[in-house]
């Protein structure tokens, strides 16, 4: 049976890392509105840290900030001790890879890559070496050096942005989402080529996107960010099992969400399907919130099994999901999601009536 | 390409990429019979023999050798010249707008496009007429000077001078225009990632923002040397006949002279330069990339 | 301080830009001031202000009859240049078709072409067919030169079209007419709109090609160019002031129109 509380490898926890760069009250006002609403933060030195958020949430405000290109309204940014608030973004020894890439089309790859090295008015020699260095590093061919970035594909792009920010030798590489327009395989691959970058290059990353799945994959540490604020910052083991809110929650993906408030004896009630669950212990002071349940944290049960908490409903629908099998089980008018292995997976016809439950170790209970 | 678009879209498809040319015919026969002809006309009349009339005579070069003879490269050289001024002046005023047009002024941008559209829409010798009102002596600038200030200037019209002004005044749109559209193909973004990596303002618009909008720049800069080449209003309202541009000349051996064969082959002449110098450098250029890509 | 610099910086563009714009008023400003003197020559400070002018140039038939001639040319010239134009532009834009380059750039060649001697050679070409020049030959001569402008103006609203939308249409069931006039013209509406605005106007304000082509017919921008040495009256000025007031109406009302059109559009949307 799984349990919540597993660990996951862990790399090198952020308190061991010195800091490479620290945020204090980063504000950031558009007018009256608040994009990016005092944050607070400490990223260590060779860290790979993202920040996730929905689309609105001040996350790429936040970046372009750090990145030198938008000015904070207030708050300081801290590089290696040193504000950095006013140093603009050619001053700055960050680099940031684009959403949309904005590589230079009027110039080939190598020309690209070699921009920086190009600025700083390195002799050819040396850019030549450096940028084939990169190149092979990245998987480019060689022969890629003098071809059009018209000509290059989508992954190849990618590559030709993170070898030119590369080429700069920055501190901390940035990135503003530059996987979100890519197809779901090659995206796949290209994260992961993106940590064994980082693992290789030992630098700091600052990752954003709108996927929790994809910070996943990446990163040491997240942060959750919603209306510009942190909501929640951990490791990913730690996001996946502790999320501080139903926002957190169910940003990581689908989820079974009950409305619950507290009941008798350290229950609590769900009202709209008029049951009683044990549920992890209720923190002090809480009255109404969120039993949280992972579809793969619930099961289906035979006749003979035990479970704290059971429901019963119908089979509406099921998925094949590439490994894993996905059910939807209706009670009364609520949905929940189940899934299990594919090895594993339940036999049952449509609109039968099933059994489901889980045990309170498994569900997580959060504020509203 | 339409070819493979055919078998696509599959037969009960195929009407919707044969209106290309059927579409493009109803403009091919007007610039046919309103461009191309008149043009093969001038050629023909180019090689008619001098103050005759009529286009089907065995051909000469009689007015070829006249232009060769008597002094009509002053007035082209001073026509190249006055463009060339015209077309540099032109870019160093237009570039801020443009700039602003594309990158600052934000929604903006379409009132103050209105704004630079409007005086196109009144002929132009009414325009210059006014600059005339403006400058001459008794004029809003001169009689302003005279009555508040009690000085007695010269009047800037009637020189060379004031032609290339005029020229400047009247063909700004047909630069500012093409300009904009360059600069609004830079994107924002490009220019940050430059900066980004290192470079400072000065090389960003070197290495950047200066060769992607040069596709725009180099379209406005044909338009307004063509347009200025081909300049004849300038110097007869604002330059009082101080400098004879090649097209007066042209006017003058078509009108008061009554010598269409010079005209004609005067004016073939300049169609010669001038579209030589167009299809050079329109050859280079993907319309589609400049006019779709906004 | 990088955000000082760049705001200097926006500043001296604002500035620069309404100090260009103050240079093309210029002379149409001046022209206004000129026909407000009651005297027959133009002398600044003006002596004796008055609306004389106008009074006199509005009653004038001969004025009348410029002002009719121009305006039934503009109006031919308007509605022959927005059909070609509009099928142009799609071949232009739209369709996929061999020999499209080419085709684009013939069409933008007038346009870089300069007028006075079109317009010669135009003359030369009615002589030549044995065509009296009159005011139906300057129709012609200013489609020559129209028809592309409006082509290229159209064209800029094709590129935005997605083909995909009469396909979809098509694919409907509707019919080729239909296809035209339920999807393709509403949604480029504002181009062909556009196009006619500039069809009119450059028309309207034409000199190069009337100056050579209509013959024993004058309009307004000849008339004006005839008057201006020795005949000066301010009825000139006057004159000026009216095709540019005509056409700053034509302008702003048809933009007005467009985006009363679009605001119209977006809040049906909204309520829907």
């Amino acid at each position: 049976m799984q349990q919540y509380n597993q660990t996951g490898p862990v790399l090198m926890s952020a308190s061991v890392r010195s800091p490479i760069l620290e945020l204090k009250g980063l504000t950031k006002q558009f007018g009256s509105f608040n994009a990016v609403a005092g944050i607070d933060l400490v990223i260590g030195e060779g860290e790979f840290f993202t920040i996730v958020g929905p689309s609105g949430s001040g996350k790429t405000t936040l970046l372009r900030m750090l990145a030198g290109m938008e000015v904070p309204s207030s708050g300081d940014i801290l590089l290696k001790g040193e504000r950095i608030n006013d140093l603009p973004a050619n001053k700055r020894p960050t680099c940031m890879v684009f959403q949309s890439l904005a590589l230079f089309p009027h110039r080939t790859v190598g020309q690209n890559i070699e921009f920086s090295l190009k600025i700083r008015g390195e002799p050819e020699g040396r850019r030549r070496e450096r940028c084939f260095h990169l190149m092979r590093q990245l998987r480019l061919p060689e022969s890629y050096y003098d071809k059009a970035i018209a000509q290059c594909s989508g992954g190849e792009r990618q590559r030709v942005a993170l070898a030119r920010a590369l080429a700069y030798d920055p501190q901390i590489l940035f990135f503003d989402e530059p996987l979100s327009a890519i197809d779901y395989k090659l995206r796949k691959a290209l994260e992961k080529e993106l940590k064994d970058i980082h693992r290789e290059t030992g630098k700091t990353f600052m990752y954003i996107t709108h996927s929790l799945e994809e910070a996943m994959v990446m990163s040491d540490r997240i942060g959750v960010m919603r209306d510009g604020r942190l909501v929640q910052v951990g490791t990913p083991n730690e996001i996946y099992t502790e999320p501080s809110d139903k926002f957190v929650s169910e940003f990581m993906g689908e989820v079974n969400v009950i409305d619950v408030r507290r009941g008798d004896a350290g229950r609590v009630v769900s009202d709209s399907l008029g049951e009683t669950f044990t549920s992890p212990p209720l923190p002090p002071g809480f009255e109404t919130g969120h039993l949280v349940v992972r579809p793969e944290f619930m099961r289906f049960l035979a006749s003979g099994d035990s479970a704290e908490n059971r429901l019963t409903g119908r089979l509406y629908n099921e998925y094949a999901l590439g490994s894993r099998i996905q059910y939807q089980v209706r009670v009364g008018e609520n949905v929940f999601i189940l899934e299990l292995l594919r090895q594993r997976a339940f036999r049952a016809n449509l609109d039968d009536e099933v059994t489901i439950g889980w045990d309170s170790p498994n569900s997580i209970l959060v504020r509203n | 390409m339409s070819a493979g678009q055919a078998e696509r879209s599959g037969f009960s498809l195929s009407w919707l990429w044969r209106p290309g040319r059927r579409h493009a015919a109803p403009i091919m026969l007007l610039l046919l019979l309103g461009f191309a002809a008149p043009l093969i006309a001038i050629v023909g009349f180019s090689f008619g023999r001098e103050r005759t009339f009529a286009l089907w005579q065995t051909p000469t070069f009689e007015s070829y050798r006249t232009i060769v003879e008597e002094t009509f490269y002053y007035s082209f050289l001073w026509s190249l010249g006055m463009a060339v001024a015209t077309v540099v002046i032109l870019v160093l005023i237009c570039y801020p707008v443009a700039y602003g047009l594309a990158k600052i002024f934000g929604r903006w941008s379409n009132l103050i496009t209105l704004l630079m559209v409007l005086p196109l829409f009144v002929s132009e010798n009414v325009r210059l007429y006014g600059w005339v009102l403006f400058l001459i002596k008794g004029g809003v600038l001169l009689g302003t000077l005279k009555s508040l200030f009690g000085i007695d200037a010269e009047s800037v019209l009637f020189t060379p001078g004031i032609i290339v002004f005029g020229m400047v005044y009247v063909y700004l749109p047909f630069m500012l225009f093409p300009m904009t559209l360059g600069l609004s193909m830079v994107s924002r973004e490009v220019k940050e990632a430059a900066s980004d990596l290192g470079a400072s303002r000065l090389q960003v618009f070197r290495e950047v923002e200066l060769p992607l909008a040069m596709p725009g720049m180099i379209i406005g800069c044909l338009l307004t040397f063509v347009l200025s080449v081909g300049a004849i209003a300038e110097a007869k309202v604002l330059g009082g006949q101080s400098v004879i541009p090649i097209v007066h000349d042209i006017e003058i051996a078509f009108t008061y002279a009554q010598n269409w064969p010079l005209g004609a082959a005067l004016s073939v002449l300049l169609i010669v330069l001038v579209g030589a110098l167009v299809l050079l450098v329109l050859r280079r250029f993907d319309l589609d990339r400049i006019l779709g890509r906004r | 301080m990088a955000i000082q610099g760049e705001r200097v910086r926006s500043n001296l563009v604002v500035v620069w830009t309404a100090a260009i714009i103050l240079f093309l008023y210029t002379p149409l400003l001046t022209g206004l001031l000129a026909t407000l003197t009651s005297s027959r020559y133009f002398n600044f400070p003006i002596q004796k202000w008055g609306f004389d002018w106008w009074g006199k140039t509005l009653k004038s038939l001969e004025i009348h009859a410029l002002f009719e001639t121009s305006l039934l040319i503009a109006l031919i010239v308007t509605a022959i240049s927005v059909l070609i134009a509009f099928f142009g532009a799609l071949a232009f834009a739209r369709y996929e078709w061999r020999g499209r380059s080419i085709y684009q750039k013939i069409v933008l060649l007038p346009i870089f072409f300069p007028q006075s001697v079109l317009g010669l050679a135009l003359l030369l070409w009615f002589n030549a067919l044995g065509m009296e020049t009159s005011w139906h030959t300057a129709v012609f001569a200013h489609l020559v030169w129209v028809v592309p402008v409006a082509t290229l103006v159209i064209s800029i609203q094709v590129y935005s079209f997605d083909p995909a939308l009469e396909e979809a249409a098509f694919d409907l069931g509707a019919s080729r007419w239909q296809v035209l006039k339920e999807v393709t013209l509403p949604v480029l509406w504002p181009g062909i709109f556009s196009g006619a605005l500039f069809s009119f106007l450059l028309s309207w304000g034409n000199f190069p090609l009337s100056l050579f082509t209509t013959g024993a017919d004058t309009t307004v921008p000849e008339y004006i160019y005839a008057k201006m040495g020795v005949g000066y009256t301010p009825a000139v000025p006057v004159l000026g002031t009216i095709s540019t007031i005509g056409a700053a109406v034509a302008l702003l009302g048809g933009y007005a129109l467009i985006l009363i059109m679009r605001g119209r559009r977006t809040a049906a949307r909204g309520t829907a």
